[in-house]
């Protein structure tokens, strides 16, 4: 380890000022504010704002986790399958139909799988006319926690499959032919030697994954009801929006921050090593 | 060549200039008035914003041509005159002169609260129209005294939406929907509270109509001990929303009307019309008020109190209240109900206009079914009851 001069030093510490200052003014401050507001409650320190998300939003802290769980597991069930076989056979079909809803705004899939999952929506019209399913049917997931989990999928799905493709593609071809050369099938080659040879990667495709999940707005916003539980951000934009209620606002806030925050620690302990 | 199309593209451009400053500096002789820049603040629709900006704001500058009107959106729902009314806030806490919002048009919830906070300026008295203002909406609004702040822009009333392909007999009351509902388990749709007024209007209905005490909670005073029946009533609408579908905003109940996914629902009348006007919505669907009551949710026109140019933005608000407008943008091109008084209105709007307005609730209706919103202690205790209760 040669010994960096002082000068140099110091030249590293001042070309590294900006983008930490951009990170300080853009989140550091924000963040503070949230956490003071949250513990302010008419002028007084107290923990009245987490008593009141306690109780009335308790049940959506734990919908919230679940939906993003369940849009984690489908998008990298069928994620890691498909960038393992586009690592191991070439098909650029797939490939180019994958990106597409890379280029889809969050508040179209929404509304899109609003449409397409709703009774007598496109979904359901169509097996009416094939004589599946009667006028009525429901699929009786289309506005629920399930098909959240599908749209929040769905559109995750691209990103996951490119991070996943560029960890595969690392992986060096000697081992996936060793693997062949004992007769092991497509899947097992993913399963076998792609998975855990990638895995740090995958690890934290997942957390992005999974933060972008918990703090996702628009689709919600387009799938959901208006009762039942509902996702933390939703609350979040009703406590504000309609009461004003910037107090309990932050403290949902601060509680989604907690959440993304146990994904962060694992990402930042990953890329620091 | 190049140089001599550079010259005459210079000489071009120095002489546009030229009598553009002309004109700028001849502008007030010309007029004999200083040129004024009007800033409207719109938290509704983007249809709102274009009517101020494309049919109100050009007319107004034909009457008065060294004033320009311009009109900015801030958003939809109570969120968008949050915004307008944390930037006034803003600046009387700062202790400014000349804000820089003239008009602000803004819910009811937050012109009572401006009023409250002394944030508004009483530009009533000096309109032309003044004595056209009329209605208990521009008198009190959520229990605070707004007579002389207000002149709503139009008004707007929650209905019940009907389809009358599998709806015969639409219910005339709320003890009759709720009978319906029973009939017809799902059949019925509203937004709850998180999506759009038209749920949370419904929601005050249903607690109106459960306890019958709608003087006690539009004219207060407010006391914690209602929380009884209040509590009660939504525990009676956890148990009806069982057989109704909760949509996904005003826009999801239309929606659901629509795909036949509902056969009636609780939803804005404005917006069903401007639905059928551009096309996307079934013709058949038909708004009923019902028995006791719905509320009516008035944008109100508001002057902040240190505005810039007050007795401009007095003077607009004065021509968008001039019945004549009223009838010919709000009512025939809008399909909106008139912000002031009806019967200076209708008779200047048109028989085709009239009928697209009054289809399945006429005038009478209105005068009878329209309800007030809750003062704000009653509309928060009923919101966080709703909540707890139904979730």
């Amino acid at each position: 380890m040669p010994r960096v001069r002082p000068v140099e030093q110091l030249l590293w510490w001042m070309a590294a000022v900006p983008a930490t200052a951009v990170i300080l003014v853009g989140f550091g401050v924000p963040l503070l504010q949230s956490l003071t507001a949250s513990l302010v409650r008419e002028g007084h320190l107290t923990l009245a704002n987490y008593a009141l998300v306690y109780r009335l939003y308790g049940q959506d802290v734990a919908y919230t986790v679940l939906v993003a769980t369940a849009g984690l597991t489908l998008t990298f069930g069928a994620g890691i399958p498909l960038a393992g076989y586009l690592r191991l056979h070439h098909a650029g079909a797939i490939e180019f139909l994958l990106k597409v809803p890379l280029f889809v705004p969050f508040v179209v899939v929404g509304h899109a799988m609003r449409i397409f999952l709703a009774p007598r929506g496109t979904l359901l019209t169509v097996l009416h006319a094939m004589g599946l399913v009667s006028a009525d049917a429901s699929l009786g997931f289309g506005h629920g926690w399930l098909g959240l989990a599908v749209a929040l999928a769905w559109k995750h799905l691209a990103l996951i499959v490119l991070l996943l493709m560029g960890a595969f593609r690392a992986v060096d071809e000697s081992y996936l032919e060793a693997a062949r050369g004992f007769g092991a099938s497509t899947l097992r080659q993913i399963w076998a030697v792609l998975v855990p040879m990638a895995a740090p990667s995958i690890a934290l495709a997942a957390v992005l994954a999974l933060t972008s999940m918990l703090a996702s707005f628009s689709i919600p916003l387009m799938m959901s009801r208006g009762s039942g539980p509902q996702m933390l951000m939703i609350d979040l934009y009703y406590r504000f929006g309609q009461h004003g209620d910037f107090g309990v606002a932050s403290a949902i806030g601060v509680v989604s921050y907690l959440l993304a925050s146990g994904a962060a620690y694992y990402y930042l302990r990953a890329v620091s090593r | 060549m190049r140089s001599t199309t550079g010259t005459r593209l210079a000489k071009g451009v120095v002489g546009l200039v030229a009598a553009l400053a002309t004109l700028m500096a001849a502008g007030p002789a010309v007029y004999g008035q200083a040129r004024v820049t009007l800033q409207v603040a719109i938290a509704a629709d983007v249809n709102v914003v274009e009517v101020h900006r494309n049919f109100l704001g050009v007319a107004f500058n034909k009457n008065h041509p060294n004033v320009t009107v311009h009109a900015v959106g801030t958003g939809t729902g109570e969120a968008a005159s949050r915004a307008i009314y944390t930037k006034l806030k803003a600046q009387a806490d700062a202790g400014r002169r000349n804000w820089d919002i003239d008009v602000a048009l803004v819910s009811m919830r937050y012109a009572s609260q401006m009023v409250k906070e002394n944030l508004l300026y009483r530009y009533v008295p000096q309109m032309q129209f003044a004595q056209y203002v009329i209605g208990p909406d521009t008198v009190r609004a959520f229990g605070v005294d707004v007579k002389g702040f207000v002149v709503p822009m139009f008004k707007n009333q929650i209905a019940i939406a009907y389809n009358p392909q599998f709806v015969s007999r639409p219910p005339r009351s709320f003890a009759e929907l709720e009978s319906w509902v029973r009939a017809n388990p799902r059949r019925f749709g509203y937004n709850g509270i998180k999506g759009g007024v038209s749920g949370i209007g419904f929601v005050m209905a249903w607690v109106y109509y459960k306890t019958g005490r709608y003087e006690l909670f539009t004219q207060g005073p407010f006391d914690k001990a209602n929380d009884g029946i209040i509590r009660s009533a939504i525990e009676q609408l956890r148990d009806f929303n069982r057989n109704v579908v909760i949509t996904s905003g005003n826009a999801g109940t239309l929606d659901a009307l629509n795909r036949g996914e509902i056969w009636m629902g609780a939803v804005w009348v404005d917006q069903l019309v401007a639905w059928k006007n551009e096309g996307r919505m079934n013709p058949e669907i038909t708004p009923v008020l019902i028995a006791p009551g719905l509320p009516i949710y008035p944008l109100y026109l508001t002057v902040p109190r240190e505005a810039a140019n007050r007795d401009w933005a007095a003077k607009y608000i004065d021509f968008v209240a001039n019945p004549q407008i009223q009838a010919k943008v709000i009512v025939e091109q809008f399909g909106w109900y008139p912000g002031i008084d009806p019967n200076r209105v209708m008779p200047l709007v048109s028989p085709t206009a009239k009928g697209l307005l009054f289809k399945g609730v006429t005038p009478e209706d209105l005068a009878r079914y329209s309800q007030q919103m809750p003062i704000g202690e009653y509309y928060d205790a009923i919101l966080l009851a709703y909540e707890e209760i139904v979730r």
